[in-house]
């Protein structure tokens, strides 16, 4: 028997409801490793800030492991499907290293707190962008999470705020990894 | 399309058809996920499953995932004709009675 009008207009609600959060639990499934990566990236870089800070330069070998292993994954994950390599991805890098370049240009940064407290902050925009566009609402939450714990560490525990952001921004990031594969 | 595909047409068929095309091309998706997405039960799901997996329209692989049994299915090529198919079919039957809402 066909379908009515309202029936059909039903069904195809059905189907965007579903397809939509069949779309958000994969992307949830997608960023879990990566959020786990950088957190204990950020753990160990933040930790070893505070308690040697002569060896800043740390952040340079980490940056790049949590970059290849990143990159890694990606691939991993294109390999299991018919997925090419998309290019926006490099190319919304090298935007967002420009726009950094630019803004360091602009307004140097003038301590190294406020080095570690931006990079967060960038995150924690990046993941609530992305939470906003695809309708994760719990991405959103790891991004306002992520900025409040930033935020509030660099306002209020100043002294501290290298090992807060090693034990409570990098644990809310390992956390936050695992609440998303939780979905 | 004059009838809707019957196999597809079953609500707890289409939402695990809708599920699947969600995904990237090739892409899996494990029984425990595609439960909680289509908030079936454990033995209607696997009902289902074996009636679109008999029509050729998703693949299903089980293994182990360490100790424990693992239950995965895929989208097949003739699932995803099928499934663009049927949503065209809702589409005219919408478009035909002019009605101006959209889906959400």
């Amino acid at each position: 028997m066909p379908l009515s009008s309202s029936e059909a207009q039903a069904a195809l609600r059905d189907i965007a409801k579903t397809g939509r959060a069949s779309a958000t639990t994969y992307g949830y499934r997608q960023a879990s490793p990566h959020l786990i990566v950088w957190g204990l990236i950020w753990a160990a870089g933040y930790g070893i800030c505070y308690f040697r800070p002569q060896y800043g330069v740390v952040w340079l070998p980490l940056v790049a492991i949590g970059a290849a292993a990143s990159t890694w994954l990606g691939w991993q994950s294109k390999s299991r499907t018919a997925q090419t390599y998309d290019w926006r991805f490099l190319y919304t890098a090298i935007a967002v290293l420009a726009f950094i370049l630019a803004l360091f240009a602009v307004m140097p940064p003038r301590t190294d707190a406020e080095i570690s407290a931006f990079f967060p902050i960038l995150v924690a925009l990046f993941y609530a962008l992305v939470g906003i566009w695809t309708r994760g609402a719990r991405m959103l939450f790891a991004g306002i999470a992520v900025a409040a714990l930033t935020l509030s560490g660099y306002f209020l525990l100043a002294p501290y705020f290298t090992l807060w952001m090693a034990v409570v921004g990098g644990g809310a990031l390992v956390l936050g990894g695992i609440w998303l594969r939780s979905v | 399309m004059e009838q809707p595909d019957a196999t597809i047409h079953q609500p707890l068929r289409l939402k695990i058809m809708a599920a699947l095309k969600a995904l990237p091309d090739r892409e899996q998706i494990e029984f425990v996920r595609l439960k909680a997405l289509t908030g079936a039960t454990e033995g209607n799901l696997g009902a289902h499953l074996s009636t679109l997996e008999q029509a050729g329209y998703i693949d299903v692989e089980k293994d182990f995932d360490g100790k424990k049994p693992r239950t995965r299915v895929r989208l097949a090529r003739a699932g995803r004709r099928a499934f663009e198919a049927y949503v065209e079919y809702l589409r005219e039957i919408v478009d035909a009675s002019g009605s101006t809402e959209k889906p959400r």
